[in-house]
């Protein structure tokens, strides 16, 4: 018995085992230290039991067609186990890179909101200074407009009173001498109706002429008046200046005691030296005896 | 143990002449192959292989069962099944690394656009 027993451990060790064996084994050993020892553990055991079943076959029928068999079988079960660790792994792949996705897409989609807000931002301050823009236009329009206004209701009020004047002075004519030089307007009165002969005292029939003059003149706003005294050329240049400088004064204090503003008012007396008529005539003597009151050209009118 | 080893090995001969016929190897081989062309073994090159060795075994073992080989083509059946879950097996793998690049692919792209947007 014994000598059988040592015959066939004899035999069973001489024999090589078969290829498949030594890859299955070699096949398992790689395995076991890959992917599939964590993601395919059910497989690789099943695949370990394939090697044990072909082990204790070939240990029983070395060189048998069944120890081939079960040894290629063991090797396609190591393979299948790593084919399906690698599966396994593949797909953890492609679900870790999708969870990557993912997240990058909420981070893009994060920044690109952020992007958005701040251009939203960006347009409420553009709209906010366009408002502000057109509220600054509408409000320059409407200074603008206002000032336009004033401007035009200044005008109209100082055209109102410059015709206002002008009729005031028109209204003389009736009973006056009017006429315009380039000094402005010019009241003659006659002497011989203001005054006593060679005196410069006021007859009382000189008030209503004067009266009208005041009213004219009170109604001259911003202008300057000079009263001007003239004479014929009967007498010394002493005592005709003297005369009309006196005449002229005496119009003029009249004037400002009815009411005209006496800062505006000047009196000067120009003797003989301005003769309107000819001096050999009674009638022309009669004219050159005179008052003259101008209403100066009011420079801002003048401008205009 | 002598007498253990003698009984394995009468029970092996024995097998050879009264196996009987391995009807649910048969069935499972089958599906198993199906199953591998369902899979789409066809189209992995390393598992149409496996998926052709598979068919080999079975046309081997089906006219060992004509002869009466039970017990070899039961072996031969258990190769061709082994051979068809592997043909499964790789193109699972292939497929689940073609998944995998595309998805980082994907990612790669799209990481791109978000370092240059």
């Amino acid at each position: 018995m014994k000598k059988l027993l040592a015959i066939s451990l004899f035999a069973a060790c001489a024999h090589t085992p078969p290829k498949e064996l030594v890859d299955a084994r070699a096949e398992y050993a790689r395995a076991a230290a890959g992917p599939a020892a964590q993601l395919a553990p059910a497989e690789l055991h099943v695949a370990a039991e394939q090697i044990a079943i072909a082990e204790h076959t070939y240990k029983n029928h070395p060189d048998s067609d069944d120890a081939r068999d079960t040894a290629y079988i063991a090797l396609r079960k190591v393979q299948r186990a790593e084919a399906l660790g690698q599966a396994a792994a593949g797909q953890a792949a492609a679900g870790a890179a999708s969870v990557d996705y993912t997240k990058t897409q909420g981070r893009i989609l994060t920044e690109q909101e952020k992007a958005l807000a701040a251009q939203r931002d960006a347009l409420r301050q553009q709209q906010g200074a366009l408002v502000n823009a057109r509220s600054a236009a509408d409000q320059a329009r409407d200074e603008a407009e206002r000032a336009h206004g004033e401007a035009q209701a200044e005008r109209d009020a100082r055209i109102a009173a410059e015709q206002k004047a002008q009729q005031a002075i028109d209204a003389l004519a009736a009973s006056m001498e009017l006429k315009k030089d380039d000094r402005g307007t010019i009241i003659t009165l006659s002497g011989g109706v203001l005054f006593v002969t060679n005196q410069a005292t006021l007859l009382a029939g000189a008030q209503a002429s004067l009266d009208k003059v005041v009213d004219a003149l009170k109604a001259q706003k911003g202008h300057t008046f000079v009263v001007g005294g003239h004479t014929d050329n009967t007498g010394s240049d002493a005592i005709n200046d003297s005369l009309s400088q006196k005449r002229a004064q005496s119009v003029r204090d009249y004037l400002v005691s009815h009411g005209v503003d006496s800062s505006l008012i000047s009196a000067q007396g120009f003797g003989s030296r301005q003769p309107i008529a000819d001096n050999k005539t009674v009638e022309g003597r009669a004219m050159n005896r005179r008052v003259e009151i101008i209403v100066k050209n009011n420079p801002t009118t003048a401008q205009n | 143990m002598m007498r253990a080893f003698l009984f394995g090995a009468a029970i092996t001969v024995a097998a050879c002449a009264s196996t009987p016929r391995p009807e649910a190897r048969i069935i499972s081989s089958e599906a198993a192959l199906r199953g591998a062309q369902e899979a789409g073994a066809g189209s992995v090159p390393a598992a149409t292989l496996h998926l052709k060795l598979a068919q080999e075994e079975r046309a081997i073992a089906m006219n060992q069962l004509k002869d009466g080989h039970n017990h070899r083509a039961s072996l031969m059946l258990a190769r061709a099944e082994a051979d068809a879950e592997v043909a499964i097996a790789l193109t699972r793998a292939q497929s689940a690394k073609v998944q995998a690049v595309k998805a980082q692919e994907s990612v790669d792209e799209l990481k791109q656009k978000e370092v240059t947007p």
